[in-house]
């Protein structure tokens, strides 16, 4: 039977969680929320109202105005490495680098899902941080990997020199921003450059490479500024007299079209994106129509417990993540600390991967009850499987993450877990499939690379913002550290009160640290997360990354349904 | 054409359903409760299996009892009636992943009507009258007081996720509105798993006069006149008429060209209503749309001689429309009287009970004739699960008159014993001056029954 049989899944809330914890949770996740909220806004903000004041008074519109008048209306801006450079200062003058500089975000443009890099104009004149290079180069890989016409808005002074040791020579400094342009050239993505302003030395060479480049009657695009050039102030030459549109537009051709401002110039942008195939989405849909979830997506905000070694049903997160709240989940008798699963999302076909937090009973052992979050044989033999069948069939596939660590023991050893997770680690390494992985609570050691974190290479990696991302949790790695003082129930044995002091302090400085890392605007801050995200808004993120990964055709394998080896998986193993 | 249908409904409506499935030739395979088992309508069934319970939930909403049903019986469709799953978007989207068709519309079109407020919003861009009101949903009270304050006292707070009439409360003034806004927001997320609420004006007095339209999946869509539904008892309709008395044919031209291209513009297919409401002044605005069969779908097949459910068979198998507007010719007058096993002197309390006897209407008015849709008949028990329609009784003549003389001579011979029923109430609205006359709204029950002595038995 090749039908892709969806069952219902999930129920209201008021019947699984009481008012007083649904309160306390919601209230917890709204905190951290606001948390998140106010660094947006810091991002948003630029280096100011003076400097957007700035930009205006020169008659241009800032970057995220730019942004929002490329994008259809109807279209949301999800961003990504909004909080690169979070909480850090460059130089003796203590300088912020909100968002690295640059906007980077997924909009559509003409109903087409577009990777938008627009350098941010209201910091440091666009130009180039630590890790700008970086950020720049991770949606241009989101673009490649998806073949998505990437919009490059570009208004960029080049390096900020200052902290030119950290840009400009390394592997993945800005030279390498360059390349990727190439790349995705040769790969036949399309790239469509708009020069807004002062676009000097690297700023220069970014939108070179690019299909179709317009230029603003203010803008200019040179290999170095007029300052470092002789003779420069004698001539009464201008950056904008040797680089404007009136050189490079007719003279050197380096540029294609002029336009008279941002408004104009962002009107033939949204031009040039309708030349280009529409989105193949509703082509993958086979039929269906998106159809939102049976529970509202907000809910998510309130499911998680606010003590994170408490447990929660997993499937009430997927009834509020997929259309209609159904899920085709299989294999559910195997390996039950593991939930996979075959949904719609925005009517595209998705493959679910998640941890079950709950306690599930030992496969031999009926009576014994094991700890969710873990890997155990079962759940990593099922997982490799369904990771393996989506791929065959691509299925993009998310990665929902709330996992503690692989078993360890006796038990664990004995049962090869070392060689199963090998398994899977090898399956996740070499799928062309897109994978999208959300660590929504708990990523911890080998279980985060199992479920596909991000030395997987998942096309993005969402956190929450009560992600735990850590080899281990901070208590785990602290009796560690202390073993030897410890007894066989892990308590501190010490000759005096004193000592026993001494050492609670130790392991207490351990777990902090351990905490403090574990910190997800941290992990974003460093690129270890590619966006954080709060649980009500999954679904509009994760819709948009699957559509993204059904809107190219002709590079990657999508089969239909009716030939899915999942079918073979459920005639074989039931 | 499908080869076989199951009929996920009961009673008057599953008889209906499985009489077109005969006549097109279609194995009609129904399903029933455990306290429908012996039901009169399963005989005209090749197949019957009992899907659950007598509660609802267990049984006719049932929807993994009834796909599991419609597999094992090999049917290519289901025909899932009138309420019960019949506007159940995910049920809709569930038959598509069986590959088993919905007979009716999309899954999309019914989410998108189903939400009341978003269903304003698509047929006001789409070129029809609504009244003044909030756009979409109302976030919060104070986004309540600013939407009734733009538009004016007396407004009505309706549940976007209700319809037919559920979920409506009425405020007069700003401190009423606030009261009612919570209390409202509350009872929607009871009774619909949905506390969004939007506002319109209150128009009173008001007729109910409702458009029924046809669409196939190629993009054909006619209309098939309206039918006036202003007889209503808390929003429960009671009697209703086809040709409305009033509107004239241009009027009645006008509109419906509008509600084809509106509904056209859509994408929809299948049956559909389309609701509206008349004011005082002659002016027309879009309510709600049905997108399923309506229970009083007989007057209109009366008067244009087209069999609603077989045309929503065949669109569901993909069979063009071979009717056309122009060929849409109606032929006279028709009132349904729908016959509920409740006793009007008790509130209209519903009153399940045994059959007893049976009499069927009669009249000997000249080129009147009658049309009972009913699985009653005499030993049927009528469980108290389920609502109390015993039956329609359509009458169809030359015209108005004619028709309400053969109604009086109807309802005068229609006899069923063993249950209470709202016949005699039917009589006396029969003989009110008002509704003889045809000027008549939606006041009229409410007024007949603010009159002493209203619900006893007219002789």
């Amino acid at each position: 039977m090749a039908k892709v049989l969806l069952d219902p899944i999930g129920a209201a809330r008021e019947t699984f969680v009481d008012e007083p914890t649904w309160s306390a949770q919601l209230a917890r996740m709204g905190e951290r929320g606001a948390a998140l909220d106010a660094r947006r806004a810091t991002v948003r903000a630029g280096w100011g109202e003076s400097y957007a004041a700035r930009v205006h008074e020169r008659g241009k519109l800032t970057t995220w105005e730019r942004v929002d008048r490329l994008r259809d209306a109807s279209s949301p801006v999800l961003a990504i490495g909004t909080l690169i450079n979070d909480q850090r200062t460059f130089g003796a003058e203590a300088r912020p680098s909100p968002g690295a500089g640059v906007v980077t975000a997924f909009v559509r443009v003409h109903e087409r899902w577009v990777v938008v890099i627009a350098n941010d104009n209201t910091v440091a004149s666009g130009s180039w941080w630590p890790q700008t290079p970086e950020k720049i180069q991770r949606a241009q890989e989101v673009a490649l990997r998806l073949r998505l016409p990437v919009v490059y808005l570009v208004d960029c002074s080049g390096l900020f020199l200052p902290e030119q040791a950290n840009t400009f020579p390394g592997r993945s400094g800005a030279g390498a921003i360059f390349r990727a342009n190439a790349l995705l050239s040769a790969a036949g993505v399309p790239q469509i450059a708009g020069v807004h302003g002062d676009c000097i030395a690297g700023g220069g060479y970014m939108p070179i490479i690019s299909d179709v480049v317009y230029m603003t009657e203010q803008a200019y695009m040179v290999i170095a500024g007029a300052a470092l050039i002789r003779g420069a102030k004698g001539a009464e030459a201008s950056s904008l007299g040797i680089g404007g549109p009136d050189v490079h537009v007719h003279l050197s051709r380096c540029a294609d079209h002029r336009v008279p401002d941002d408004a104009v110039l962002l009107g033939r942008l949204r031009e040039e994106v309708a030349r280009l195939p529409s989105a193949a989405c509703s082509y993958y849909r086979y039929g269906a129509d998106p159809a939102p979830p049976r529970f509202d997506p907000r809910e998510l905000d309130g499911l998680f417990p606010v003590d994170h070694r408490r447990s929660y049903d997993m499937r009430q997160v997927l009834a509020r993540l997929t259309d209609d709240s159904l899920l085709w989940e299989v294999l559910p008798h195997v390996g039950p600390e593991m939930i996979c699963g075959v949904a719609r999302i925005g009517g595209l076909y998705a493959g679910f991967v998640a941890n079950n937090p709950e306690l599930t009973a030992h496969p031999e052992r009926r009576d014994e009850h094991r700890p969710g979050g873990i890997l155990y044989r079962e759940g990593i033999a099922k997982v490799s499987q369904f990771s393996r069948a989506c791929n065959d069939d691509g299925i993009p596939l998310v990665w929902l993450q709330d996992i503690s660590g692989f078993d360890i023991g006796a038990e664990a050893e004995k049962h090869g877990l070392l060689g199963y997770g090998s398994s899977l680690i090898y399956t996740n390494s070499t799928n062309s499939v897109p994978m999208f992985s959300v660590l929504l609570r708990k990523a911890s050691g080998a279980g985060y690379y199992a479920m596909a974190g991000l030395p997987y290479r998942p096309i993005l990696q969402l956190g929450t913002p009560i992600t735990r991302l850590a080899v281990m949790e901070g208590r785990t790695l602290a009796i560690g550290a202390y073993r030897t003082r410890l007894d066989e129930q892990f308590e501190i044995v010490a000759p005096s009160e004193e000592e026993r002091e001494a050492i609670r302090a130790g392991m207490r400085r351990v777990e902090e640290r351990i905490e403090s890392d574990m910190d997800p605007f941290g992990a974003a801050a460093r690129r270890d997360i590619d966006e954080v995200v709060k649980p009500s808004e999954l679904r509009t993120y994760l819709e948009a990354a699957v559509e993204m990964a059904y809107q190219a055709t002709g590079y990657r394998r999508v089969k239909n349904p009716r030939i899915w080896s999942l079918h073979d998986l459920r005639v074989l193993l039931g | 054409m499908f080869r076989s249908v199951l009929v996920a409904n009961r009673g008057e409506i599953a008889l209906r359903v499985l009489r077109a499935c005969r006549e097109l030739g279609i194995r009609g395979v129904a399903v029933y409760s455990e306290a429908d088992r012996d039901a009169p309508w399963l005989e005209q069934a090749e197949r019957a299996l009992c899907i659950g319970p007598a509660r609802a939930e267990a049984s006719y909403l049932n929807a993994n009892a009834i796909l599991q049903a419609a597999e094992q019986c090999e049917c290519q469709a289901i025909h899932p009636g009138y309420g019960f799953l019949a506007e159940n978007a995910t049920f809709a989207a569930r038959c598509e992943q069986h590959g088993i068709a919905f007979i009716g519309p999309r899954a999309a079109s019914i989410r998108r009507m189903g939400d009341k407020a978003e269903a304003r919003r698509t047929m006001e861009r789409a070129g029809l009258p609504v009244l003044p009101g909030s756009r979409g949903r109302l976030a919060t009270a104070a986004d309540a007081r600013r939407a009734a304050e733009a538009i004016g006292y007396p407004v009505l707070l309706k549940a976007a996720a209700g319809g037919g009439g559920r979920g409506m409360r009425r405020a007069d003034d700003a401190q009423a509105l606030e009261r009612a806004f919570d209390e409202a927001a509350g009872e929607a997320h009871a009774a619909f798993a949905d506390g969004g609420l939007y506002l319109e004006k209150l128009v009173v007095p008001a007729r109910h006069i409702e458009f029924q339209i046809l669409a196939d999946a190629f993009g054909a869509t006619i209309h098939l006149g309206e039918r006036e539904c202003s007889v209503q008892r808390k929003h429960q309709k009671l009697v209703e008429e086809t040709p409305s008395p009033a509107l004239d044919a241009r009027t009645r031209d006008a509109l419906g060209r509008r509600v084809v291209r509106a509904v056209g513009s859509l994408g929809y297919r299948g049956v559909g209503t389309v609701e509206f409401l008349l004011d005082a002044a002659g002016q027309f605005a879009f309510l709600e749309m049905n997108t399923r069969l309506q229970v009083e779908h007989p007057i209109t097949e009366a008067v244009t001689g087209i069999d609603l459910v077989a045309e929503q068979i065949r669109v569901a198998a993909q069979v063009p429309l071979r009717i056309v507007q122009r060929e849409v010719v109606r032929t006279g007058h028709a009132i349904e009287f729908r016959i509920n096993a409740e006793d009007p002197q008790d509130g209209f309390r519903p009153d399940p009970g045994t059959i007893t006897s049976f009499v069927e209407a009669r009249t000997s008015v000249a080129g009147a004739r009658l049309r009972w849709d009913s699985a009653v008949r005499p030993g049927y028990r009528v469980p108290p699960h389920y609502d109390s329609l015993l039956g329609k009784l359509v009458v169809h003549a030359a015209d108005r008159p004619t028709a309400l003389a053969a109604a009086e001579q109807a309802l005068g011979t229609l006899a069923i014993g063993g249950v209470r029923t709202t016949i005699p109430f039917q009589r006396r609205l029969l003989g009110l001056p008002a509704f003889r006359d045809g000027v008549y709204d939606t006041s009229l029950v409410e007024r007949l029954l603010a009159t002493p002595g209203a619900a006893a038995a007219g002789s």
